[in-house]
């Protein structure tokens, strides 16, 4: 249930996880209740004695195993990835599935690291696919597929049985042009990243356009080639506005409360390596500007979790940063109804 | 439509070389206007849209770490082929190795510059060059302080990338290492991926390493910089002549190596006259010599008078199966490719770049080149073979062995061939009835023999010019 109000206390960066070898142009993020985060790459994820595109980490960085293989080669195997684009925990979170671009199909895993198999097939028709995106899970069970260079999304189950889709290519409402991200609310309203229109659109569980807010830009609440979207318990929506190098933080009726833009810091993994690696390397490092340093690099998607944790996957940077929200949930008696006109009178 | 093959055959050629080729549609758009027009759109990219960059690096992008697939799919797609032509052509004059510093960042960013000021005058070219932290790298001008002088770009400068041997002495090296003292790179952050790199460097001009002395470079005297050199270079008709020739030895027909220009004349002195006087008469200006090199007699009557580079001969044959126009997976084959014939692009083996002319080919890199234009045509789904079936499905009526031969040639349009190539072709087309497209009840081995003759075509000793 949504709050009545919300007080926005301040939305502060919490720590980076990953770069160096450890954390190869993440792609995606799946955060799991218990505290686990599994990263998906397009590179391989180096843990000890095994390297995987997919990484089992955490908050703490603590590095927890890696499994599939990275494919170079044009006919990919089973559990193996090229371009894999996103990684999804199903309700039980006992399973994750991950789409690869490359291959037009999705894996399934279980959060052991147990191959369960692929399906997907490259087409236009009903159930193929054309280099799938995003990924999300409905209260169901049901896998939706971002279906990019199909302008649609695809329903299916997690074993691949086609159940339905909605959209189309086109700029009007309900149509899509190379959509990349989606997530789904509590409620079931599905939100797509309409990509090249620069957009976010929202559906109802069995498809139908609800609304959509966006525009192409560089300004604040403006979009470029956005590439994920996420919603956390207050209904706030999450953007990863990937042309313009940063998050939006959107309020639950898409205006604009703030955006992100990179803060991040030396992870553990890059830390240890300034410690154990050359002098030359610590020098350099004393040499430089570092401004550049904490901003987002082409961040490829974003997610949230039930403790507020904002995850954004800093692809190029090969490193997650993780922000954390601080609001406090408003009933009727803390805050009036909401104004009809804006006002400047506060007292 | 119905265009002249001889005119076909040299928009054919602007387009092989002022670009990467041509499928025959494309010619047949072309050639439907004045030749002098093309040539000018050529010279100003900007009339036609950059590539789709953003679906590019969606799919393609390893960012820092890999920029490989980008200029691959600009070279195969970009409506700016001129644009991507001269990029290339600048990386192979002023060829910076990213294998010294393994900072892809600057090794990407010089590749834009060449893209972004590839058609502009000289001056601004060598400047940016000089200031180019990749460059400044490579030849150590990070080390060039006003006590300790280090020679390497000043040298290079004025040996590769202006004038060539011969037209200076050993003090105006000297003079032009003391004017770029201080002339150096900021150290960039040490990059999150190790050797990949993630941070840009940018150049800095370091007062307290700049020497301000006077100096006498090329008869002139004065407290130089950087800038006054290039300004100096730029004026004389030694930097024009080389210039000239190398935009000779790349568009029109090959040169003996770099090297030997002091001592060889050039293949056609009227030619690189030509090139000089469009030169001096417009202070530097790289696009005023192009128009005169593309619109000259002696550019349309060099048909073939070069060997392929690799990077021509990859964009040829992807560009005849017409593959990799859409975002697709196998572009790491392609690279792959040029590097196993000789040309891993930003890595050459040395400052003096690669050898051109005959030197690409020795028995090793003729199987590679071969191997790979043959072993791209195996299917015939791919688009552009599928476009040179339809098209010759449109003839209607069965083809004899020379007619399916001439129909296949026009097609990927090798250099005239020799007669024991063409008997050989022949020698296949002879095995089997008259060519049908037509007949759907054959279609699958009528379509098997055309992709057969086209692989054929392109294992020709003439298919390896251009």
């Amino acid at each position: 249930m949504r709050p009545y109000g919300l007080l926005r206390a301040g939305f502060p960066y919490l720590k980076t996880i990953g770069e160096f070898m450890r954390m190869h142009f993440p792609t995606d993020v799946a955060p799991a209740r218990d505290g686990r985060l599994y990263v998906i790459g397009k590179g391989s994820m180096y843990t000890k004695g095994k390297s995987g595109p997919i990484l089992v980490t955490n908050i703490e960085d603590d590095n927890l195993g890696s499994f599939g293989w990275k494919s170079y080669e044009e006919s990919v195997a089973d559990a193996c990835f090229m371009w894999p684009m996103a990684i999804q925990l199903d309700v039980e979170q006992r399973e994750l599935y991950i789409s690869d671009s490359a291959t037009h199909r999705i894996s399934g895993f279980t959060t052991d690291g147990e191959y369960l198999g692929r399906w997907g097939e490259h087409g236009s028709g009903e159930g193929q696919l054309d280099r799938p995106s995003g990924l999300a899970i409905d209260g169901e069970d049901l896998l939706y597929v971002v279906d990019s260079m199909n302008h649609r999304v695809q329903k299916y189950t997690k074993d691949g049985r086609y159940i339905s889709h909605f959209g189309e290519f086109g700029d009007g409402p309900g149509q899509f042009n190379a959509p990349w991200g989606i997530t789904i609310d509590e409620e079931g309203t599905i939100y797509v990243a309409d990509w090249r229109n620069d957009r976010i659109q929202l559906f109802s569980p069995d498809g139908e356009f609800i609304r959509m807010f966006g525009t192409s830009g560089h300004e604040d609440g403006e979009l470029y080639r956005p590439s994920g979207v996420a919603v956390d318990m207050h209904g706030d929506i999450y953007v990863c506005d990937w042309g313009n190098n940063r998050v939006q933080l959107f309020a639950p009726d898409g205006h604009f409360v703030q955006k992100f833009v990179g803060d991040a810091t030396m992870s553990r993994a890059n830390l240890e390596r300034m410690f154990t690696r050359t002098a030359k390397l610590r020098r350099m490092r004393e040499t430089a500007a570092y401004e550049p340093e904490k901003y987002f690099a082409r961040p490829r998607s974003v997610r949230v979790d039930e403790h507020g944790h904002m995850y954004v996957p800093d692809y190029e940077h090969y490193r997650i940063q993780i922000y954390k929200k601080e609001a406090y949930v408003m009933d009727e008696a803390g805050m009036t109804p909401p104004f009809r006109v804006p006002t400047l009178n506060y007292m | 439509m119905a265009t002249a093959t001889a005119d076909l055959d040299l928009y054919a050629h602007l387009m092989r070389r002022a670009g990467f080729g041509a499928r025959l549609d494309e010619l047949e758009v072309l050639a439907s206007r004045p030749y002098v027009d093309v040539v000018e759109d050529l010279l100003h990219p900007e009339r036609f849209p950059d590539v789709d960059i953003d679906m590019i690096e969606r799919f393609y992008s390893t960012g820092n770490a890999g920029y490989g697939p980008i200029w691959w799919s600009r070279m195969f797609n970009s409506r700016r082929q001129l644009e991507e032509k001269m990029t290339l052509f600048w990386h192979h004059i002023f060829a910076t190795g990213q294998s010294k510093s393994a900072h892809n960042p600057s090794a990407q960013a010089q590749i834009n510059m060449f893209r972004q000021l590839g058609m502009t005058d000289l001056r601004t070219l060598l400047v940016e060059l000089s200031k180019d932290p990749a460059m400044i790298f490579w030849l150590d001008n990070n080390e060039n302080l006003k006590d300790e002088p280090n020679e390497n770009y000043g040298r290079e400068l004025l040996e590769l990338f202006s004038m060539g041997v011969g037209n200076y002495t050993e003090e105006d090296v000297k003079a032009a290492a003391y004017a770029f003292t201080g002339w150096t790179l900021e150290t960039p952050i040490p990059g999150a991926g190790s050797k990949y790199g993630g941070y840009h460097s940018k150049f800095v001009y370091v007062e307290e390493e700049h020497d301000h002395s006077d100096k006498e470079f090329l008869g002139e005297t004065g407290d130089w910089d950087g800038y006054d050199i290039v300004d100096i270079i730029v004026k004389q008709p030694a930097t024009a002549r080389f210039i000239a020739r190398h935009m000779y030895n790349y568009f029109v027909a090959d040169e003996p190596p770099v090297s030997g220009w002091n001592e060889i004349p050039p293949k056609d002195s009227e030619a690189i006259n030509a090139l000089m006087e469009a030169y001096l008469g417009s202070d530097g200006d790289i696009r005023s010599m192009l128009r005169v090199l593309f619109n000259s007699e002696f550019f349309k009557e060099a048909r073939y008078m070069r060997v392929k580079t690799p990077t021509e001969l990859v964009t040829a044959v992807v560009k005849l199966t017409g593959e990799h126009q859409e975002i697709e997976i196998g572009m790491s084959r392609v690279t792959g490719a040029s590097g196993s014939m000789g040309q891993s692009l930003m890595n050459p083996l040395t400052v003096e770049g690669w050898p051109f002319g005959a030197g690409w080919i020795d028995g090793g890199t003729l199987n590679e080149r071969v191997n790979f234009a043959v072993d791209e045509l195996n299917d015939s789904d791919k688009p552009a073979v599928r476009f040179i079936i339809d098209r010759l499905k449109e003839i209607g009526h069965p083809s004899s062995p020379a007619e399916f031969v001439g129909e296949c040639v026009q097609m990927v349009r090798p250099a005239p061939l020799s007669k024991e190539s063409i008997l050989g072709l022949l020698n296949y087309a002879e095995q089997g009835q008259d060519l049908d497209l037509s007949d759907d009840s054959k279609r699958e081995i009528n379509e098997f023999r055309v992709l057969r003759m086209l692989q054929l075509i392109v294992a020709t000793r003439e298919y390896q010019l251009n």
